[in-house]
């Protein structure tokens, strides 16, 4: 019985010990987790330089668009303010003071009033209505502050790109937390900045990106116009959006820059890469064939296509065709490593590079198996923003060399520096296969008669629990025009559109976002000046005879 | 001697002042001084003002402090005769949820008692400990240690997990759970038990996930892989994250938390309060609260080893337990270590019904301290 007692005893004190070093070891491991949170040296994760509150609040300067077009600029406010001790009978001047101001609480005035400070504000940004009342007051001890309120004219237009400001100016978000110095600095306040982004293309994009969500039910959309030639970004649009004035309003969601801060899955425009590294490197010639009459299995994959013609598929059949069974075969003749350095040469795994502090960080294998080369070869696997799809598809047909994208405004006519990445010939050859994929392949809804429109469908499904989600797509069309001499690039991006019966319930990238680019060139085609014209189909000749008509 | 056997030998002689001299009053100002940081980031996140929360916050925390010592003060035996009987109530408070419940965030979880919402799950937390320890007390470690008699204990933890998992409330489940399974550690259940519950557990998790719903499905993926979604709900932990490391080693300065003050956060005054914290007073201010917490517990556990009795033990350690797990899982889950189950942090989130839990709970262990030399008869429940 003793021995029993003594037993229970010592279970009774090990299972407390046991208890306490959990707690123990869990107590240290929260402290070291708040250590390494505190000393974070990652300046990604830290905000910008505090800077004390200024007695005098410094102009900042305006932000406008290429054309003039004020996104950003300063209203003078009053803001009043009190000394305290120079207030005479506080619970008057509180009474007074709220019978002016009727969203002023009388106590917490007088709270303020009663305080020992020599500055206290009694209310920020007043309107001069307000203010001529408060004067008429004439209560000693209380004034006025002029302090520049930063307004947004154009409301959301341009939101996820101009960013916003805090009650004391600092930025917070887009071009105004990045240009946060420069805007702020009082000998620059008088020079705007001037964006690369052009309002009419902005709200033409912005117009028709919203309509399409709202028609196929989507959780969002993105879009982006760019120059190929100079990566200057015309327009950059991100559904659902905000009102800069009041962004402490909006939700997290809706600030989210889905341009440039998400990353997708992007499917098939991958192809263009895929093609492009293969005739690059010499892998293959646009002649070649593979063969797509059955699905491929690999691992607990299949690989099957969307539109199966069940043949040998030459090049530019497994482009139009949008065959990921022939860009898997050509992926790994390809081989790993080369289609690693080409996509990474592209800047496609990395952090996308432009002017906002909101960008996304590109998700991609680790280890880069025979899996990956083949899925990667149509999208699948790999998740960039779309500023980077952008970015490097306007290399695929500018000639050949990778331009920075910018949404700064660059002196006008001078080709920024770029890097080659692919030969004017492969170049020749990709913008033939994107005008042949709208022609006569999946993209046929954003042709726009005479302005000469190529691009490339990419549909894919959202990856969920086990696997990928066959009803949560993202679809996306990349175009380009005019295809004969290619200066713009569209891209937009549906996220979860839905599937209507003026579509035939399909809701993949053909038929929900070739639609939205369409419009877009149809409506910024002419404010950019391009000319519609005949087409002369000996352009595409060379490719066009390599394409068997599907039945 | 008559007296001697109904109260055992020990036998309350202490007078009512005597008593409140030998409280632990150390204890009580390191309650004060965590719920008046709460008050202090209240009044932070409300941009500098009492109103809303922070004087609401006050008036609560000073009736809380009142039953904590109030609580404190009576006889560890009273307590352990109610022990059944709040353990019934709660439970039935529980069941009336089910139907008389407002629907919040989601959920059906609180009773509209006019003055106050109640979660009669918070409620549950402690009647769940008083309730184990009081049935084991009643046990000899032979008893304890065999397996059928854990079909009791069981069902006092399954019970009302189950009803709380129907509101449906996952993490307050969970933390209901291991607190109760804390407890059966503690009152000495052999191990292979606990070895083979959590290999159950895990070989059902594919089931439960099938009864989750969208949101605890979505916050369990995002925690997998946060930047799969950067936008939905990742976007909390992002932001989280960026608060906690901008606020540096000494903070931005009271009242200057650019994070929290300009709504990046979600749920700021409740779940993410710690995040306001670290942003404003930095490292310091996060460690500083984190000591506090363990001086808490730390007692606690003290107060368990030095119990006579098999309740008080159990009781201390039981409730040690389930503080410990709010403050655990709260603190780990804003840094991103766990996923977002809503679990408040004790007496600083903004609310009534979890301080009042973590407030009776304290209390109870101070009951503890302050009986720990009073004898407690064994009676086994079933004779």
């Amino acid at each position: 019985m003793e021995g029993t007692l003594k037993l229970a005893m010592e279970t009774a004190r090990n299972r407390l010990m046991v208890a306490v070093f959990l707690f123990a070891g869990a107590f240290m491991a929260l402290g070291f987790r708040t250590i390494g949170l505190g000393l974070m040296q990652d300046v990604s994760l830290r905000s910008g330089p505090d800077r004390a509150l200024s007695q005098v609040i410094a102009a900042r300067a305006d932000i406008v668009d290429r054309n003039g077009v004020v996104l950003a600029t300063n209203l003078q406010t009053a803001s009043l303010y009190a000394d305290p001790r120079r207030v005479f009978e506080p619970e008057i001047a509180a009474a007074r003071l709220a019978a002016v101001l009727p969203e002023l609480s009388q106590s917490t005035v007088l709270e303020k009033l009663k305080s020992n400070r020599r500055f206290v504000w009694i209310r920020r940004k007043l309107t001069p209505r307000q203010m001529w009342r408060v004067n008429a007051l004439g209560l000693p001890g209380f004034s006025f502050q002029m302090e520049e309120h930063r307004v947004y004219p154009q409301g959301s237009l341009a939101a996820h790109v101009v960013g916003y400001v805090d009650v004391d100016g600092r930025g917070l978000g887009g071009i105004e937390y990045y240009f946060d110095d420069r805007l702020g600095n009082p000998a620059d306040a008088s020079e705007p900045l001037v964006l690369s982004i052009d309002s009419r293309i902005q709200h033409a994009l912005a117009d028709e990106l919203k309509k399409a969500a709202e028609r196929f039910g989507a959780a969002g959309a993105a879009g982006i116009v760019m120059n190929i030639n100079s990566g200057a970004v015309l327009g950059m649009v991100s559904v659902p959006d905000f009102d800069p004035n009041h962004a402490n309003l909006a939700s997290g969601t809706d600030r989210f820059n889905r341009a440039t801060a998400a990353v997708y899955e992007l499917g098939s425009t991958f192809k263009t890469f895929t093609i492009a590294a293969a005739l690059e490197t010499g892998t293959v010639r646009l002649t070649d064939s593979y063969d797509a009459s059955e699905p491929i299995r690999i691992a607990r994959y299949t690989i099957s296509d969307n539109h199966p013609q069940n043949r040998m598929l030459t090049v530019p059949e497994i482009y139009t065709y949008s065959s990921n069974i022939g860009a898997a075969r050509m992926a790994l003749d390809l081989g790993r490593d080369r289609q690693r350095a080409f996509l990474a040469g592209l800047g496609l795994l990395r952090a996308a590079v432009i002017e906002l502090p909101e960008v996304g960080r590109p998700i991609f294998p680790q280890r880069w198996g025979d899996v990956h080369t083949m899925t990667i070869a149509y999208g699948h696997g790999i998740a960039v923003s779309p500023l980077q799809l952008t970015t490097a598809i306007a290399a695929m047909v500018n000639g050949g060399t990778l331009i920075p994208a910018t949404l700064v405004d660059q002196p006008r006519h001078i080709r920024p520096a770029g890097r080659r990445v692919i030969s004017a010939h492969t170049s020749d050859d990709i913008r033939m296969l994107m005008r042949l994929a709208v022609t006569s392949g999946t993209g046929r809804q954003a042709d726009v008669p005479g302005y000469r429109v190529g691009g490339k469908t990419g549909t894919a499904e959202k990856s969920g629990v086990g696997g990928y989600r066959s009803d949560a797509l993202v679809s996306s069309f990349i175009g380009v025009f005019p295809m004969d001499a290619p200066e713009f690039v569209v891209f937009a991006l549906l996220d979860e559109p839905k599937g209507r019966a003026e579509t035939l319930n399909f809701a993949g990238g053909g038929w929900v976002s070739a639609p939205v680019v369409r419009n877009v060139i149809a409506r910024i085609a002419p404010i950019l000046g391009v000319e519609p014209k005949q087409e002369d189909e000996s352009h595409y000749r060379q490719a066009a005879l390599l394409i068997r008509e599907s039945d | 001697m008559g007296t001697n056997l109904m109260f055992g030998q020990r036998r309350e002689s202490r007078t009512f002042l005597r008593k409140i001299a030998e409280l632990n009053w150390a204890m009580v100002i390191i309650t004060v001084i965590i719920a008046s940081i709460g008050f202090a980031m209240l009044y932070s996140v409300a941009g500098g003002t009492f109103e809303p929360w922070a004087s609401r916050q006050m008036i609560r925390f000073a009736m809380a402090l009142v039953v904590m010592i109030a609580i404190a003060l009576t006889d560890v035996r009273v307590w352990s005769a109610l022990a059944y009987p709040i353990y019934a109530a709660a439970f039935m408070l529980l069941v009336a949820v089910d139907f008389v419940g407002i629907t919040g965030m989601g959920g059906q979880r609180w009773i509209d008692l006019g003055f106050m919402r109640l979660q009669p799950s918070e409620l549950m937390k402690v009647a769940l400990v008083l309730a184990l320890a009081k049935y084991f007390h009643g046990l000899n470690m032979r008893q304890s240690r065999s397996v059928t008699r854990l079909a009791v204990p069981l069902l006092l933890i399954g019970l009302p997990a189950a009803f709380i998992v129907r509101q449906p409330d996952l993490g307050t489940m969970m933390l209901l759970i291991m607190g109760g399974i804390a407890v059966l550690f503690l009152a000495g259940a052999r191990i292979w038990l606990f070895v083979v519950g959590f290999l159950g557990t895990v070989a059902a998790i594919p089931i439960g996930w099938r009864f989750m719903k969208d949101y605890q499905k979505d916050r369990i993926l995002t925690f997998i892989n946060p930047e799969s979604d950067p936008l939905g709900a990742g976007y909390q932990i992002i932001q989280s994250k960026i608060a906690l490391g901008s606020g540096g080693v000494f903070g931005k300065g009271y009242l200057q938390g650019t994070q929290s003050h300009l709504n990046f956060l979600p749920e700021m005054k409740t779940d993410f309060i710690f995040t306001v914290l670290a942003e404003e007073f930095g490292l310091v201010g996060g460690l500083f609260l984190l000591f506090l917490y363990m001086a808490l517990l730390t007692y606690g556990a003290l107060v368990s080893f030095g119990s006579r009795s098999v309740f008080g033990r159990l009781l201390a350690m039981g409730l040690v337990v389930a503080i410990f797990l709010y403050v655990f899982i709260n603190i780990a889950m804003v840094m991103g270590l766990v996923p977002v189950v809503g679990v408040p942090l004790p007496l600083v989130s903004y609310g009534g019904s979890a301080m009042l839990t973590i407030m009776v709970a304290y209390g109870l262990i101070l009951s503890v301290a302050l009986h720990r030399d009073v004898s407690m008869p064994r009676k086994d429940p079933f004779g």
